[in-house]
């Protein structure tokens, strides 16, 4: 497993441009295809959910397998193994299976019944199930637009964390400003993905006198991934619409500049599970992913990517060195 | 600068995620907006056109003479070839960051490599095959005459072939054409911008159009060509050409 889990990782680092044609492989897409998926499966999942509770009956508390699978980019699976090799240690019987697809399969696995655990970033969860509610900087805010439509599926979302993987306004170190405010009289190079034209939380944001009329000098479009970093240090722009745990930002020295206006949608993780195993388990299995959560950080997730991207490390590894150090398992 | 740029003015208003094909096509502004097709066009025309021309310039000599001397026909060949197992795309992705780190920008050296090497191809075997294959008695006939060598080449292997020299050029235009909007996706613009920003912002009216320009252009670049040679050849070496390949 190891060796294919690195063997993907290699892929995925030469394909990168190729991949980023069509994949949005991070939290921050807005995710159309999502709504669709899990919408169409909502009575499947209805159905599914109360034949599981009949059919194991009372033997369902000590036998529940809980299955939990990652979405299939680097810090989607480093997460995954962080919350499997949690409850692993603490004695749930877990079965972490071979990342892949995004959010759609990963809510759809939901939806089926394949899947009993999932870690999603709470403003893509929304831009997928509840498309029409108002995106917001504030996670609460963003939560309490999805316990409606993730009923509907038969999940439910449990406490967010504080670590957020969100859009990002990142510029070079050297620059003077240091929130997204100061480049209004910058005229500064944008770079960003072609989503981002279209999109209120985007560029219409940042140039709409409403929220802060910037002006930029010009704006490029980049695919997404590295070389926006390649682009921003090599001084084709100055500025780029990344994520906030690009592990690239810390390895070549850029800032991000802080969303003063509330501009970019909250990207909470968040863990996301299906009635069938919390029933399973009860309330336990809420707190004690709860406590794990309220621990991870944004600056975790940032050191994880850069251990399992720029170091090469496997996500495994890097989940039970951090469990460790934090003596959680 | 090859492929001079003209990007679209930063907040130019996206395109409507509903407006119909149609709508959007035949609209005036969507031509002549700055950053609009007209400026896409332009773009794709002049990096094709000096890829197509550079790539006419490097091969025909190179191949022309070692096929006169008769040299290096299966390496050289082989050599040639075998570059087309490198996808075209992977080329110029691997030269953006080396192009970067140079301070040479996005443009427009990576994709001008890359589709250079990939025009090369065509150019090279079809001139190489055209002189390598010139009938002999002609050729014969012109060394009795007392022609010097050189001559020999330009003035009969040359004209001889000049049919199979230009369905090289043909087919190496249309091909670079047809793979140029990659660069929409290597920090360029050009006509596939329209691919890129249709995938991007889930508009199949901007893929859609994108698909037609692309291919239209692809085949007027065909059809342009086909009439270009009617134009330059003598009808007497269209003539040689389509009875020689009656006779193979």
């Amino acid at each position: 497993m190891t060796t294919s889990t690195k063997r993907r990782r290699t892929a995925v680092r030469l394909l990168a441009p190729l991949v980023a044609l069509g994949l949005v492989a991070t939290a921050c897409g807005s995710d159309d295809d999502g709504d669709t998926g899990a919408d169409t499966s909502t009575d499947v999942a209805a159905t599914d959910v109360a034949s599981t509770d009949a059919d194991t009956g009372g033997e369902v508390a000590d036998g529940a397998t809980i299955r939990l699978r990652g979405q299939d980019f680097s810090e989607a699976i480093t997460i995954a193994e962080v919350y499997g090799q949690f409850l692993q240690a603490k004695g749930y019987d877990v079965e972490i299976l071979t990342p892949a697809g995004f959010r759609t399969e990963a809510l759809d696995g939901i939806a089926n019944g394949d899947l009993d655990l999932i870690i999603d970033y709470i403003g893509g969860t929304q831009s997928a199930l509840a498309p029409d509610a108002e995106p917001s900087a504030d996670p609460e805010a963003i939560v309490a637009t999805l316990q409606e439509p993730l009923a509907g599926i038969g999940a439910t979302m449990v406490d967010f964390s504080p670590a957020t993987d969100g859009d990002a306004m990142v510029v070079r170190g050297d620059s003077e400003a240091s929130t997204i405010s100061d480049l209004a009289g910058l005229d500064y190079r944008l770079g960003a993905s072609a989503q981002c034209p279209e999109r209120p939380q985007c560029l219409i944001g940042l140039e709409s006198p409403d929220v802060y009329g910037i002006t930029f000098a010009d704006y490029v479009t980049i695919e997404f991934g590295p070389l926006l970093g390649e682009a921003l240090a090599n001084d084709e722009v100055d500025a780029v619409i990344w994520n906030t745990t690009a592990p690239q930002i810390t390895e070549q020295g850029f800032k991000v500049l802080d969303d003063d206006k509330g501009l970019f949608p909250a990207q909470n993780i968040a863990p996301i599970l299906s009635a069938a195993i919390i029933e399973a388990y009860g309330d336990q299995l809420v707190t004690d992913l709860n406590e794990l959560s309220a621990m991870i950080t944004t600056d975790d997730l940032l050191a994880w990517n850069t251990e399992t991207d720029i170091e090469l490390r496997e996500s495994d590894a890097v989940a039970t060195d951090w469990l460790t150090e934090k003596g959680l398992i | 600068m090859i492929g001079a740029r003209v990007r679209a003015a930063p907040g130019q208003t996206a395109v409507p995620r509903d407006i119909g094909f149609f709508e959007w096509f035949f609209d005036a502004d969507t031509w002549t907006d700055p950053g609009g097709i007209l400026d896409s066009l332009r773009e794709t025309i002049v990096l094709c056109a000096i890829v197509t021309a550079v790539a006419v310039a490097v091969s025909v000599p190179i191949a022309s003479y070692l096929a006169h001397h008769g040299r290096f026909e299966v390496s050289s060949t082989w050599a040639v070839s075998i570059s087309r197992a490198i996808p075209t795309f992977a080329i110029a992705a691997l030269l953006v960051p080396w192009s970067l780190e140079r301070g040479w920008g996005f443009e427009p050296w990576p994709i001008f490599i890359a589709l250079l090497l990939l025009a090369l191809v065509p150019i090279y075997l079809n001139t190489y095959t055209a002189v390598r294959q010139a009938p002999g008695g002609p050729v014969d006939a012109a060394r009795a005459l007392g022609y010097e060598e050189h001559h020999v080449l330009t003035r009969v292997e040359f004209a001889l072939g000049a049919s199979l020299i230009f369905t090289g050029i043909r087919v190496a235009a249309i091909q670079v054409v047809a793979t140029e909007p990659i660069r929409a996706f290597l920090g360029g613009d050009g006509l596939g911008r329209y691919v890129r920003d249709g995938f991007g912002q889930n508009n199949n009216t901007l893929v859609i159009g994108g698909i037609v320009l692309i291919g239209g252009l692809a085949a007027l670049t065909g059809l342009t060509f086909v009439l270009l040679e009617r134009l330059v050849l003598p009808t007497g070496v269209r003539r040689l050409a389509r009875q020689q390949g009656e006779q193979r």
